[in-house]
């Protein structure tokens, strides 16, 4: 950085510091105490926040009551499944295997895998086909599916109205008298959006903390890695957020991406997914195609089946599918994976069952 | 030194213009008056008139003779503007938070308070078109979880999946529809029904070799009146607007009998590119 781009660096916090001055007399003072250990902090190195924390600041009221209502299973039809049910703390906050679809209400399988949940304040789009675009409104569809929580919206907010607790709680978090969805939706967000996961062995390596080091197993995975797979996982979330097909089938009974597009191009493409967390976030696929790392980087070496729409990537110009492999390689990439684990989030108190 | 002394000056014109917005609609608060706009639901020449579901009689007809009548309609109308012919210019604001959804209209045949827009500080003058949009743009849908009409636990017409909201809405029955009799966990869709639902908002250009992607059926019309219509203080006019339902099976030369679940953007986009011609401006009260 030059003295110039210095300069023009400091004015442009300035200007940003004054933005903050000319406009905050609105904000109470115990606010100001929340948002000191509940912030949405920008990780270094991650995308750009992409959430509207401008309409939901995050209070540790609102956060609290987001997380209350992540453990309730008083918010389902029959009050037996809460959020809780298929997103785990320690699984990522995805289902547990013996669950590779979930179980709903009346003990109805779901459609797909669960996915989990951190790192959505940098998200673009929600779901394995991308059809939500504000983390605002991903609850909404697991509340109101009939094989999840079997509800609806309006009885929810009805639910939760004739709670005295619940009211009391929405007031102190949105100062509000009587509990609307939007501001339910909001509380979701707050917990969700702190959910944040970049204190891996990777990342500690990256950012050589503790002394950190790789194996020789973990260094060569991660070159291997770099080299076969980050052209999609890519970047700090190890996703491009894209939408592709990735061979796991040839016919296709739940088109995917297709569904949101409404275009053939993109029947069979489903999201990208974040490797994060990945050794503990199996079965892996939107349809928990595989149960272990070790079937998933077989597929890639040698089971990729080839369609219409199949992502160019997996196939070589003499027509030779998926990416080629040794056993070794594989192995080296999963020790790798493993380093993307990261226990401080899995184990967080802050995002345990309150009650 | 110089730059110390630029920044401070600088500072001051920052202030000054980021405090200034709130004065300018005080100093001229007294030439500004009120203007409704009436929202008047019709089929051909007919009033409209809604019958509960399962009701079989029709009293309407396509123009290829389907026979059809109507259980429910209504439209989200926002980004009102009022435009005159001496650059007379009228924005209503738009405000989409958790609290509220101003400039957002949801009209609904039957919901009597639906059917007039009160808009408020319209500079006085003369204006001779209207502006408004039909359905709930990317702008909207961005903003997050939103209140008022958008609040879908208060009835804001919104599709969960590929999110977003029902910009525009029609059902009934018709003596063609191929709709069979179906219940889904108590819910029932009856014989001979149709739902045309109009959603989707996203716009974006596939690459090449792609099949399109996505339809905005997010549209934008302008009606231009007969003569012009003058807002003063003493005068506040109400300008009534149609919005007929057969043009939109006529002009979109419907077939009930292919089409009568229509729930997804693709599917709609047939009925929204002809929805300027299924709204048009009818007369003022002045």
């Amino acid at each position: 950085m030059n003295i110039h781009s210095n300069y023009a660096y400091l004015v442009s916090i300035y200007w940003v510091c004054l933005l903050f001055i000319s406009c905050s007399n609105d904000g109470g003072n115990d606010e100001v105490l929340d948002t000191d250990t509940y912030e949405l902090i920008q990780p270094e190195g991650f995308p750009e926040i992409k959430y509207t924390t401008q309409n939901n600041p995050i209070t540790q009221k609102g956060f609290e009551l987001g997380r209350k209502l992540f453990f309730d299973p008083r918010l389902s039809a029959d009050g037996s499944i809460s959020c809780n049910n298929c997103h785990q703390q320690s699984r990522g906050f995805a289902d547990s295997p013996v669950h590779p679809m979930s179980i709903g209400i009346n003990s109805q399988a779901g459609n797909r895998n669960a996915p989990p949940l951190f790192n959505m304040a940098f998200r673009k789009e929600f779901f394995w086909d991308g059809g939500v675009t504000h983390l605002d409104f991903v609850p909404i569809n697991a509340l109101e599916s009939d094989i999840e929580m079997g509800e609806t919206i309006k009885n929810v907010v009805e639910k939760l109205n004739r709670n005295d607790e619940y009211r009391q709680l929405f007031k102190e978090a949105f100062d509000v008298d009587s509990i609307t969805s939007p501001r339910i939706l909001q509380a979701f967000s707050q917990y969700m959006l702190l959910m944040i996961s970049n204190d891996s062995k990777f990342d500690q390596y990256q950012r050589q903390e503790n002394n950190v080091t790789f194996t020789e197993s973990e260094q060569k995975g991660m070159l291997f890695f770099d080299e076969k797979c980050s052209s999609c996982h890519s970047g700090s979330l190890f996703t491009d957020q894209s939408f592709r097909n990735n061979g796991i089938s040839d016919t296709f009974s739940d088109n995917g991406r297709a569904l949101i597009t409404e275009s053939n191009s993109d029947i069979g493409k489903f999201r990208v997914p974040t490797l994060r967390n990945i050794e503990v976030t199996g079965p892996y696929m939107h349809n928990a195609n595989f149960d272990t790392l070790e079937e998933v980087l077989q597929h890639y070496a040698n089971g990729v089946k080839d369609s219409e729409t199949l992502d160019a990537i997996l196939k070589t110009e003499n027509n030779q599918l998926g990416i080629a492999l040794t056993e070794s390689e594989q192995a080296d990439i999963i020790a790798f994976l493993k380093t993307l684990t990261d226990e401080t989030f899995l184990t967080d108190p802050k995002f345990n069952n309150p009650i | 030194m110089k730059s110390t002394i630029k920044l401070i000056v600088l500072t001051f014109a920052f202030f000054a213009i980021s405090c200034s917005s709130d004065d300018d609609g005080a100093s001229n608060k007294d030439a500004v008056s009120t203007v409704k706009i009436k929202w008047d639901n019709i089929v051909g020449q007919k009033d409209m008139n809604i019958v509960e579901k399962q009701n079989l009689e029709y009293g309407y007809k396509t123009a290829d003779n389907q026979d059809f009548n109507i259980t429910s309609f209504g439209y989200y109308i926002t980004n009102i503007i009022l435009e005159g012919p001496n650059g007379e210019r009228f924005e209503d604001e738009i405000s989409i938070s958790a609290a509220d959804a101003k400039g957002v209209y949801h009209i609904k045949e039957g919901d009597f308070a639906s059917a007039a827009t009160i808009l408020q500080n319209v500079p006085i003058g003369k204006y001779n078109k209207i502006t408004f949009t039909v359905g709930i743009p990317e702008e909207g849908v961005k903003e997050g979880a939103a209140g008022g009409v958008l609040d879908p636990a208060a009835g804001a017409w919104f599709w969960n999946w590929n999110a977003g909201y029902i910009g525009f809405a029609i059902e009934g029955h018709a003596s063609t529809s191929s709709q069979a009799h179906n219940e889904i966990d108590g819910f029932v869709i009856p014989e001979k029904s149709f739902a045309i639902h109009i959603g989707g908002w996203r716009d974006i250009t596939p690459l090449e070799g792609e099949t399109p992607k996505f339809v905005n059926n997010v549209k934008t019309i302008t009606l231009n009146f007969d003569s012009d219509v003058t807002v003063a203080e003493s005068q506040e006019p109400s300008i009534h607007l149609l919005a007929n339902a057969k043009a939109l099976f006529d002009t979109s030369s419907v077939d009930f009998s292919t089409t009568y679940s229509v729930h997804a953007p693709i599917l709609g986009k047939q009925f929204a590119d002809v929805l300027d011609q299924v709204f048009s401006y009818s007369h003022v009260h002045q």
